[in-house]
C-alpha cells in the first residue's frame, strides 16, 4: 500500500495502558496514559496530530457516542475525528486509509475497552440477531463453544491440544499477567464454560487502552528500526452460525488474502516470521493458523497474545502494537496482526507490518 | 484526496414506525435502491460501510446482524458511529477508503429504527456524573443553546417558525419524507406545544425509522459507470469539547461547523458560499439551528440569519435553496440522517431530484451535526476537481 506520491504508512509510536483485571481509573484516564505513551514513543506532540480515529462500542461503555468520553484526551477537539464501532485494529486500518488518501500525514489511532464495568459476555448477547438467536440466551461464549464442539467431534485429540496451547500461552504471558501461568492439568481440571471449552482455555477479560501513531513516510526516507504498515484486509461473514462452516475462519482467509495482496505477498507463502492473532479461546489459534496461512515456522503470540488479558475493542490494536514493538526490537521482519469481533469469528481484520529499509 | 464520486443514491420511505420490515430489511430497501440507481450489482461492491447509533435500538455491533442487508457478507465492512454525524462520517470514511486506492466501488448505508428503541434513553446515556442530570436529550440541550442564541442574535420565534414551515412544505415534494404537512403555517408552528422554552413541538425534528444509501466510486469507475457523477470536492470534520458547559456559546459561534466549512470551501474553491453554491442539505435538528448554521456556514453575516429566511433566500425558488428534501425537520432516522444529506446533495448534482430538483444544480453542500457540536461538511460538484 503506497500513497499516490509514493509515501508509505509508518507505525511511528505505540502506547498501552493495561490490560488489568480491573482498572480503578475512568476510561479517559486509561486512554490518556496510552495516548501520552504513544506520542512520546513517536516523538510527537498533540499539535502534530492532524486527525484521530477512535474505536469503542457504546453498549460496552454504557455511553451513547462513547468516543465523547475521550475526545479531549485523544486531542480531537477542533480536529477531524472519526470513530469505528468495532475492533480497534479497524481504526488503525482506517487511519492508514486517511494517510493513503492524502488528507493528512499524521493520524492518532486509539481504542479502549473495560470488561470490568459489566458482565461483558452478557452484553455480547445484544450483538446477536434479536429475532432468532438472542432469545435463546446465546452470546459470543456460547457460539465459541458450539464451534469448538464441532471441531472436537471430528478430532479426538483436539481438546488435549487446546489445553496444551492454553497452558503455553499462559506461560508466555508471564506471572504478572491477569491470570498467571497454569499447568495443562489445571486447564483440564478447570470448569467447563461452554462445552468442550474450559475456563482455562479462555483468555482472561481485562481493562485496557491502546494508542498508535501513524505517519506518512516519504519515498526514499527508509530508516532501520522503523515499522511500516504495508497491507490490510477485513471481512464480515454471514451472521447466522448455520450459514457458515464453523470449522473454518473463511472470513479471515478472505481478509488475510486481501492484506497479503495489498502488501505484494503471495497468499500461499506470505513469508511471515511473526503472527499476533486475537484468540480469545485456545481452539481459535488453530483456526487462525489455517485461515491466514501461518505455517509452523512462524512465531505466534510470543507474549501470550490475549491470554495476557483481553480488553474488548482494544485487543486487535494491542496485537498490532505488540507486533510493531517486536519488529522494532529486531526479533521479527514481517508480521500479521489480527483483530476479530462477533460470534465465532464473524468479523476479522488484519494488517501486515514490515521492517522499513 | 484523489478523485472520488457518488454514482448512486437510494432511500426508504421514512416513517414513525416501519413495522413491515426488520432492521436488515430496512437496510436492504435503501441498499437495493442505491445499487439500482447506480446501475451496479451486489457483485460489483468491493466494501461496505454502515452508519447507525446502536444504543437507540439497544444493540451492540449491529453490523453483525444488519450487515447482510447491505450485501456485506463476504466483504470488508466497518461501522462508523459518531452520533448525528454518523451518516456524514460514514460517507467521509468511504471517500477515504476509495481515495486510498483500496476499493473502486463502496456502498454506504445509514439506518435507524427508532420505533424499536427509545431515543431519549439513548441520548440520556451521556457522562453519568456531569451531563446526564442537566443536558440529556436533544430538546433539553437545544433549549439551553437556543435561548443563548436568541438572546445574543435577536432571532424571533416567527423567523424560526418560517424555517419549520419551509422544511415541511419542501418535504411535501419528497416522497420519502416522514412528515407530510404541505399546508403548515407559521401560526400553527407558534401554536404548537412548548417542549422546552423556546423550542416548540413543530420546531423540532421527528424520530423516524429509515435508511439511506450511497454508492461511492473511484474516478475511473465513476467515469465509466455514471453519466453525471457527483464529485467529492471537499470533506471536513471537526469535533468539539465533550461537556456542553465547556463549549463556548454553542449555537452562537458553532466554531466546528464554521471552521470545517471554511476549510471545505477553500479546498473546493467556494469563495462566496451563497452565490457559489446551488443547493444545500444541512443537518438542522431544530428550526433555530438552521438559522445558526446559516451564520456558521457564511451564508450571511452574524445576526442576519432571520432576515435571510424572511427574504426567501433559502426557499426552493430563492438564491440558495436549503433542504429541498425537507431536511432533518421532516425525517430523522439518526444514523441515516447524515447519509440523507449527502445523498440529497448528490441527487441534485445527478439531476434526479424529481419535484424537489433545483434546476441545473452543479455545486452542492451537505453538512452533518452530532453530539453537542460535532460537524461534518461535504462539498459536491458536477465538475471533477482540477
Amino acid at each position: 500500500m503506497r500513497r499516490a506520491d509514493g509515501a508509505a504508512v509508518a507505525v511511528a509510536g505505540v502506547g498501552e495502558s493495561g490490560p488489568l483485571a480491573c482498572d480503578p481509573r475512568s476510561i479517559p484516564e486509561m486512554v490518556l496514559d496510552a495516548v501520552e505513551a504513544a506520542l512520546a514513543d513517536a516523538s510527537l506532540g498533540y499539535d502534530d496530530v492532524e486527525a484521530v480515529v477512535t474505536a469503542s462500542v457504546d453498549l460496552f461503555d454504557g455511553v451513547t457516542a462513547s468516543n465523547v468520553a475521550v475526545t479531549e484526551v485523544v486531542g480531537a477537539v477542533m480536529r477531524p475525528e472519526t470513530r469505528i464501532s468495532g475492533d480497534g485494529i479497524c481504526a488503525a486500518i482506517h487511519g492508514a486509509c486517511e494517510l493513503l488518501a492524502g488528507t493528512c500525514d499524521t493520524v492518532l489511532v486509539v481504542a479502549h475497552g473495560k470488561a470490568s464495568m459489566a458482565s461483558h459476555l452478557a452484553l455480547t448477547e445484544w450483538a446477536m440477531d434479536p429475532v432468532f438467536l438472542q432469545p435463546l440466551g446465546v452470546g459470543f461464549l456460547a457460539c465459541a463453544g458450539l464451534q469448538a464442539r464441532m471441531l472436537a467431534e471430528e478430532d479426538a485429540g483436539a481438546v488435549g491440544r487446546w489445553a496444551d496451547l492454553a497452558a503455553a500461552r499462559r506461560a508466555d504471558a508471564g506471572s504478572d499477567a491477569i491470570a498467571g501461568p497454569c499447568s495443562v492439568e489445571e486447564v483440564l481440571a478447570s470448569p467447563i464454560v461452554a462445552s468442550p471449552l474450559r475456563a482455562g482455555m479462555a483468555a482472561p477479560p481485562g481493562d485496557g487502552a491502546c494508542a498508535v501513531a501513524l505517519t506518512a513516510r516519504p519515498p526514499g526516507a527508509q530508516r532501520e528500526g522503523r515499522v511500516l504498515l504495508t497491507g490490510a484486509g477485513w471481512d464480515l461473514e454471514p451472521h447466522s452460525l448455520g450459514e457458515r462452516d464453523l470449522r473454518r475462519w473463511e472470513g479471515l482467509r478472505r481478509a488475510s488474502d486481501r492484506a497479503y495482496a495489498a502488501a505484494g505477498l503471495d497468499p500461499s507463502h506470505p513469508a511471515l516470521d511473526l503472527a499476533e492473532p486475537s484468540c480469545l479461546y485456545a481452539h481459535e489459534e488453530e483456526l487462525f493458523r489455517a485461515a491466514a496461512g501461518v505455517g509452523e515456522g512462524v512465531t505466534v503470540s510470543p507474549g501470550g497474545g490475549l491470554f495476557a488479558g483481553a480488553a474488548p475493542v482494544a485487543s486487535g490494536l494491542s496485537r498490532l502494537a505488540d507486533a510493531a514493538r517486536r519488529i522494532r526490537a529486531g526479533t521479527a521482519r514481517r508480521a500479521l496482526a489480527h483483530g476479530t469481533w462477533g460470534p465465532a469469528g464473524q468479523a476479522h481484520a488484519v494488517a501486515v507490518l514490515e521492517a522499513d529499509g | 484526496m484523489s478523485a472520488v464520486a457518488i454514482i448512486g443514491t437510494g432511500q426508504t420511505r421514512h416513517a414513525s414506525r416501519r413495522d413491515d420490515v426488520s432492521q436488515p430489511e430496512l437496510v436492504r430497501e435503501a441498499a437495493e435502491a442505491a445499487l439500482a440507481d447506480a446501475g451496479v450489482g451486489p457483485g460489483d461492491l468491493d466494501a461496505v460501510l454502515l452508519a447507525n447509533m446502536e444504543l437507540f435500538e439497544g444493540r451492540a455491533l449491529p453490523e453483525l446482524w444488519a450487515g447482510e442487508g447491505a450485501y456485506a457478507a463476504g466483504r470488508p465492512c466497518m461501522k462508523v458511529a459518531t452520533g448525528g454525524t454518523s451518516g456524514t462520517s460514514g460517507c467521509i470514511a468511504a471517500f477515504h477508503q476509495v481515495a486510498a486506492g483500496l476499493f473502486d466501488v463502496v456502498l454506504v448505508v445509514g439506518y435507524e429504527k427508532h420505533s424499536e428503541g427509545h431515543a431519549q434513553t439513548g441520548m440520556a446515556l451521556t457522562d453519568p456524573f456531569w451531563d446526564r442530570a442537566v443536558a440529556s436529550g436533544a430538546v433539553g440541550n437545544f433549549a439551553l443553546s437556543v435561548s443563548q442564541y436568541v438572546a445574543e442574535r435577536g432571532v424571533t420565534e416567527e423567523q424560526a417558525a418560517l424555517v419549520a414551515v419551509k422544511a415541511r412544505r419542501n418535504a411535501a415534494r419528497n416522497p420519502h419524507a416522514h412528515l407530510q404537512m404541505a399546508g403548515l403555517t407559521v401560526e400553527e408552528v407558534l401554536a404548537s406545544r412548548m417542549l422546552a422554552d423556546p423550542v416548540r413541538l413543530l420546531d423540532m425534528c421527528p424520530q423516524s425509522d429509515g435508511a439511506c444509501a450511497i454508492v461511492v466510486a473511484s474516478a475511473e469507475a465513476a467515469r465509466r459507470r455514471c453519466r453525471r457523477p457527483a464529485w467529492v470536492l471537499a470533506a471536513e470534520t471537526r469535533h468539539e469539547q465533550p461537556y456542553i458547559g465547556d463549549i463556548d456559546r454553542r449555537l452562537v459561534t458553532m466554531r466546528t461547523l464554521r471552521d470545517a466549512a471554511r476549510a471545505a470551501y477553500e479546498r473546493a474553491g467556494v469563495r462566496r458560499p451563497l452565490a457559489d453554491l446551488d443547493v444545500a442539505e444541512i443537518y438542522e435538528p431544530v428550526s433555530y439551528a438552521e438559522l445558526a448554521w446559516y451564520e456558521a456556514l457564511g451564508l450571511c453575516a452574524e445576526g442576519e440569519a432571520g432576515r435571510l429566511v424572511e427574504g426567501g433566500v433559502t426557499a426552493m425558488d430563492g438564491e440558495l435553496p436549503v433542504n429541498p428534501s425537507g431536511g432533518v425537520l421532516s425525517s430523522n432516522p439518526v444514523g441515516a440522517s447524515g447519509v440523507i444529506r449527502v445523498a440529497e446533495a448528490a441527487l441534485q448534482i445527478h439531476g434526479r431530484g424529481g419535484e424537489r430538483q433545483v434546476e441545473g444544480a452543479s455545486r452542492a453542500l451537505a453538512t452533518g451535526y452530532g453530539v453537542y457540536a460535532w460537524a461534518d461538511v461535504v462539498v459536491l460538484g458536477a465538475q471533477e476537481a482540477a
